[in-house]
């Protein structure tokens, strides 16, 4: 078994020649590199962290920000074996198939193939995040629901639709990739598992065309240079356009920046809290409203409210993922509306309760949300980043739709009423919150002038650079991104099995 | 007087009194002046709860023009009726907040407002 290879031994001025560099062991660079365990090509896996979380490794990931308030650039991410992982949730539901189309009413949406591309990938991105069978939405109202009711909502724009977590350890964490899966990239005879090893540069070949090179460098001043047939960047949708923009000598505007995309269109998932009042009028919602409950089965499941595909067109909205947070008292106008409006409809309200709601968002593309560089630099020389963050009203805007239809259906189904507690976009931002889902700055498209990177994540105008994870979606979904990024990343390494074949 | 005679004179006193308070006064049910618009507000159960909610409607309200408009949606349908018919067709008003149907949040601004 080879053990993880601590950077910092490697002699100064080495050159490692693997066929493929994957740059970062998140959960797009472990699942590729487990996806290609045990083929015929050699692998170097590159982690800028170690096994856990290191403060002084850490640093490199702040930089600097404009605009809308967001997490610190070094607090929503981990640089250690594992990346986002190390900290997640474990929330995992499949993008929708209409997540994958462009739709006329949200500029720049759309992929270039559909979820069917993906299908074949999810079962075992399944097992890799470990989240149990899979029941979501195609038997989650059947398994889930026989531990109680699921809130009828009649016909209508939103469903009761269902998340699956990854299993959890000791009731605290979710799969750690690392941590789960370091024995078997110790055990893959052709993966070598690199910590402490910062990719700081992408040298091209002078005619700019294919990568020549990867400078690599360690916290303890060692300097050595991978010279791979592929390169794979899977080092999260920051620090990829991070290393694209600032690999500036052959391109002066950066590794796949041509057309002025790389760092542009970035994401995330706003999750604000307390966003609406939900009151039943029966009584308490089922526990798989408010927590997380496990099945017979060992799946871990969770309700929510989405708007349908026929909504989402109709009313044109985003995705969203509504879930119950907490049990409420209401205040005198509350208890008022439920009174008035139980009586008026003649439904028995005696027994109502109240719940406070919160959402995960889809922001529309937005090309103006973007990262660029500073002159200031970390303890490598890299340039560290700016971001200018945004939030368009209309952001907001639909989402308020999508929650007035489910006040309508709660009002048609006369189960309950809904308050919508933010009316304009200061209230909104009081209550807002990030998934530190990190998304689109170097988006799929077929064409190099809307995208950086094609259909297969090939970063357009070069043979040889790939880049995988939730950085190359041109759309994002309200559906949290690792499990999708991981059928991505699975779907590359069929393709890289072919093109290295 | 007889035993039966001052029992039966009890209930009647008993009786007069607790119609007078339920009349006279609000310890039974809550007692409104009279107003032009009883024949709408009539269709309220609660309406102090009503009221409350009501006070919470922003904007202007012209109690003239919607008052006609409540009476002509009550020629057609009850109370229930008329909301079930602004859920299906999507009439719906926010009240602080509370998505209701507009027959209701109507009702509820007038009780508010007189």
């Amino acid at each position: 078994m080879t053990a993880l290879i601590d950077a910092r031994t490697i002699p100064d001025g080495q050159v490692l020649t693997p066929d493929l560099a994957i740059v970062g062991g998140g959960p797009a660079g472990i699942s590729l590199a487990l996806a290609l365990k045990d083929s015929k090509i050699s692998i170097a896996l590159l982690e800028s962290g170690s096994t856990s979380f290191d403060p002084e490794i850490q640093k490199m990931d702040a930089g600097a920000e404009t605009g809308v308030q967001y997490a610190a650039l070094d607090a929503g991410r981990v640089r250690a074996m594992g990346g986002g992982t190390n900290h997640w949730g474990g929330w995992c539901r499949p993008m929708d198939a209409i997540d994958f189309e462009a739709k006329p009413w949200m500029p720049h949406s759309g992929w270039p193939f559909g979820r069917a591309a993906l299908e074949p990938y999810y079962a075992r991105a399944q097992a890799l995040v470990e989240a149990g069978p899979w029941i979501y939405d195609q038997k989650g109202d059947a398994m889930a629901g026989v531990t109680g009711p699921v809130l009828p909502l009649g016909a209508g724009g939103l469903y009761t639709s269902w998340f699956q977590f990854s299993k959890t350890r000791d009731s605290v964490l979710p799969t750690q990739f690392g941590h789960r899966y370091g024995d078997d990239l110790r055990a893959a005879r052709n993966v070598r598992p690199y910590i402490r090893a910062t990719v700081t540069a992408i040298r091209l070949a002078a005619n700019g065309a294919s990568v020549d090179h990867l400078d690599i460098a360690t916290l303890n001043g060692r300097r050595f240079t991978v010279k791979p047939r592929m390169t794979v960047l899977a080092a999260g949708a920051m620090e990829n356009a991070r290393l694209m923009l600032a690999s500036n000598d052959v391109i002066s505007a950066g590794v796949g920046n041509q057309n002025d995309l790389v760092g542009r269109f970035f994401a995330d998932n706003p999750i604000p809290r307390d966003v609406a009042t939900l009151v039943s009028f029966a009584g308490p919602l089922a526990a798989f409203y408010g927590s997380n409950q496990t099945l017979n089965d060992g799946a871990i499941m969770r309700a929510t409210f989405a708007p349908t595909t026929a909504f989402r067109r109709k009313a044109q909205v985003a995705g969203s993922l509504s879930t119950v947070e907490q049990a409420m008292e209401l205040d005198e106008t509350g208890k008022a509306a439920v009174v008035t409006t139980a009586l008026a409809l003649g439904v028995n309200a005696a027994n109502a309760q109240a719940y406070s709601l919160g959402c995960g968002m889809e922001l529309a593309p937005d090309p103006d949300r973007r990262l660029t560089l500073t002159e200031e630099k970390d303890a490598l020389g890299l340039p560290r980043l700016k971001l200018d963050m945004r939030i368009a009203d209309e952001d907001f805007d639909r989402f308020r739709r999508t929650l007035t239809e489910l006040g309508r259906q709660l009002l048609a189904s006369r189960t309950g009423l809904l308050r919508i507690n933010c009316k304009n976009r200061q209230d909104w931002l009081k209550v807002m919150d990030w998934g530190h889902h990190h998304l689109g700055t170097t988006r799929m498209h077929a064409d190099p002038k809307q995208g950086v990177v094609d259909a297969d994540g090939l970063v357009h105008g070069t043979a040889n650079l790939y880049v995988a994870g939730s950085g190359i979606f041109p759309s994002y979904s309200a559906s949290n991104p690792t499990l999708n990024l991981v059928a991505l990343t699975l779907r590359l390494g069929d393709h890289l099995k072919k093109v290295m074949a | 007087m007889r035993r039966r005679d001052v029992a039966a004179a009890l209930v009647a006193a008993a009786a007069a009194m607790t119609a007078g308070l339920y009349r006279f006064t609000d310890l039974f049910v809550k007692h409104y002046a009279p107003t032009p618009y009883d024949d709408l507000l009539m269709r309220l159960t609660d309406r102090g709860e009503a009221a409350k909610l009501g006070a919470q409607l922003t904007g202007s309200f012209d109690i003239t023009a919607q008052s006609a408009r409540l009476r002509d949606i009550f020629r057609r349908q009850d109370l229930a009726a008329a909301a079930n018919a602004d859920i299906a067709a999507g009439h719906l008003v926010e009240v602080g907040g509370w998505v209701l149907p507009e027959t209701v949040a109507l009702l509820s601004a007038l009780a508010a407002r007189v």
